[in-house]
């Protein structure tokens, strides 16, 4: 390998300190008089509160302050935000229920956050967290995705009251339904996308520090955009106009999406500093993390491939519902539509597209955007229907893949995106040869022999990352960063 | 509140602490030593380990008090000075970590594998002995290869006294 320039070995500039256990992760920071906080979370996934009851907890030992989603309210704190308008194929908008920092009136998923106790240490926090009482009415809570927005569920939110958030759909349906009409061989595939957790080995933690001289706010967060924590805090949460709110993000132990929303707990953090004079500490610890760090993922799709007689795509049509959780996380309804359907042509030069997606609230944790945010969805959809297309017509999957690349660029999909350039052959081969897919039927039989099973799966795909430029995603509803300047 | 007394990299440290303090509070908040990390509320994750006479043990889960008079070795101890143990030095040169979290705790888990197993560790001998160990960055590989280099090296010189 070179010794310098592009294509050089370099060693990273941060690992000393991470070998030498000198990093400087959120928890590692103190602040001069710090309290604990520790969140009092719902155990039920679905619930009204009728009462909370904080004086018995209030008197413990250590208890500097307690609030609920009545003090949040009183204090005009505005709710956390989904920053991305989308519209359903009737044109009205996203029906986004409110998302309070501490719960008002009800509890939508297990984890909701319900109260939070702020005290000396950690340990008296807890103890009188305990010490808590709420009076829960449970309700009927809906956990299947399947069946969320059946006739008899009950509502999640008012604004939504048969749990739709939005029925959107991109493409041309006109010209997938001709496309279909023409087909010679349909391929049909139901797939579950299953929800993850993405538990980041560093739990989520936040220091929030006010100076009353300067009548501003330090926030410390585990954030992977400070940037948009600031804009979300100040220009929509309201916590401080952004000229008296800094926040800091220092070492971050992994994140891989689950950290760029603004969550309830920072929030807290940063408006209780300046309610009990003090700075706020929070750790999640890793049952938290479990419960109420943004999930991924979470389809059931159906998706339809139409062939004609040489093998060739004519059209694809994808039904995918989606779970968005109990509330609208900060990008959620983003995640499968604008990364998600956009991605659906892959590397293959296919006429007409028309993918419709229904977002569902259900009393889970809120998802949103986790490792490829959309894109590992499509690229799921559109390669295991190239996979069971080629079985179905008796062809090579390779052979089939080659036969419907996209060959000339520039190529405009029937989705938005126009792919610059792209040798999709090449990579195609080189991966071949590097696998030795010669070989494959000869490894398959020795391994036969040992009394094991072989296998060998493609997936080519399309990637498409850093959202961009700011005009074009304001355009299709993003409200929140992305703007070229910080 | 009782009071425990240990060596903590070469020195010795006294503090109140309350029957439920876990050696990871202590060594965290007691003694600002903040390498090493809590990533789970299971034991299962490895971000904690330490070295506790001699043994890598975690300290999620061992109280601090049954540390009496104990010698605990730290990320912060293993260096020799400025110069960075074998093992550290390994992890920096074969990219074995990307955010860090877990770092601290694979290079206490990967001296103590030396310590038992000898300095010529095969790939399965590592990944089989890194299973009380969790990284979610890097996919493992290079971790392996780090602690295999590692291992090799720490044979090119004397054990680290402990």
């Amino acid at each position: 390998m070179a010794g310098t320039g592009i294509g050089a070995r370099v060693e990273r500039k941060e690992d000393f300190r991470f070998i030498t256990g000198k990093g400087n992760y959120t928890d590692d920071i103190n602040r001069p008089g710090q309290t604990h906080a520790f969140f009092l979370r719902s155990p039920h996934a679905h619930a009204n509160i009728k009462k909370i009851d904080t004086a018995k907890a209030a008197a413990m030992p250590g208890v500097v302050g307690i609030f609920t989603g009545a003090d949040i309210e009183a204090d005009k704190v505005g709710g956390l935000i989904c920053g991305w308008m989308i519209h359903s194929k009737d044109g009205t908008p996203m029906k986004a229920g409110a998302h309070p920092a501490l719960a008002v009136g009800k509890v939508r998923y297990v984890g909701d956050h319900v109260a939070v106790v702020i005290a000396e240490s950690l340990a008296e926090a807890r103890d009188a967290a305990e010490a808590i009482a709420v009076d829960y009415e449970p309700l009927k809570p809906v956990v299947d995705l399947a069946s969320a927005t059946k006739k008899g569920s009950p509502a999640i939110h008012d604004a939504a009251p048969d749990n739709q958030v939005y029925d959107w759909h991109l493409g041309d349906e006109a010209a997938m339904k001709a496309a279909f009409k023409k087909a010679k061989h349909v391929t049909r595939i139901d797939l579950v996308n299953n929800r993850l957790i993405p538990n980041a080995m560093e739990p989520r933690a936040a220091i929030g520090d006010y100076n009353p001289g300067e009548e501003a706010f330090t926030l410390y967060t585990t954030s992977q955009n400070p940037h948009v924590a600031r804009l979300v805090l100040s220009a929509f949460i309201g916590i401080a106009p952004e000229h008296k709110l800094r926040v800091i993000a220092p070492d971050v132990g992994g994140g891989f999406g689950s950290k760029i929303f603004i969550y309830a707990e920072e929030t807290i953090c940063v408006w209780a500093a300046k309610k009990v004079g003090r700075p706020v500490k929070w750790v999640a610890d890793r049952t938290e993390e479990f419960l109420a760090i943004a999930h991924g993922r979470d389809h059931l799709t159906h998706a339809e491939m139409a062939i004609d007689e040489n093998g060739r795509i004519l059209g694809l049509h994808v039904k995918t519902r989606a779970n968005l959780g109990a509330y609208l996380s900060t990008f959620a309804s983003s995640v499968p539509t604008y990364l998600y359907v956009p991605l659906l042509s892959g590397q293959y030069n296919i006429p007409a597209i028309y993918g419709e997606v229904e977002a569902v609230y259900t009393n889970t944790a809120p998802v949103d955007a986790y490792r490829g945010a959309g894109r590992p969805e499509a690229t799921f959809v559109i390669e295991r229907l190239m996979e069971v297309a080629a079985r179905e017509l008796g062809m090579d999957p390779a052979a089939f893949r080659k036969k419907n690349f996209i060959k000339s660029f520039p190529h405009q999909t029937p989705v938005i995106m126009c792919y610059d350039t792209g040798d999709y052959n090449a990579s195609l081969a080189k991966a071949m040869e590097i696998h030795d897919v010669k070989g494959f039927a000869r490894r398959k039989r020795e391994s036969a022999k040992a009394g094991k099973l072989r296998g060998l799966g493609y997936s080519a795909y399309i990637e498409a990352c850093g959202i961009a430029p700011s005009a074009a995603v304001g355009s299709l509803g993003a409200g929140v960063g992305l703007w070229e300047s910080a | 509140m009782p009071k425990v007394s240990m060596t903590v990299n070469g020195k010795r440290v006294s503090a109140d602490v309350e029957g439920r303090t876990l050696l990871v509070q202590f060594l965290r908040e007691h003694q600002r030593l903040t390498g090493t990390h809590v990533g789970c509320d299971t034991s299962q994750c490895g971000a904690c380990v330490v070295h506790v006479d001699g043994k890598a043990i975690k300290a999620c889960t061992t109280l601090a008090l049954s540390c009496e008079g104990a010698n605990v070795i730290t990320i912060e101890g293993v260096a020799n000075g400025t110069e960075l143990h074998p093992m550290q030095a390994a992890f920096r040169t074969h990219h074995g970590l990307q955010c860090g979290f877990c770092t601290p705790g694979m290079i206490m888990a990967a001296i103590d594998m030396v310590n038992r197993l000898g300095t010529d560790l095969s790939e399965e001998t590592i990944r089989h002995e890194l299973e009380g160990n969790i990284c979610r960055c890097t996919g493992y590989h290079n971790i392996v290869k780090a602690i295999q280099a590692g291992a090799a090296a720490m044979g090119g010189m004397k054990v680290a006294a402990e």
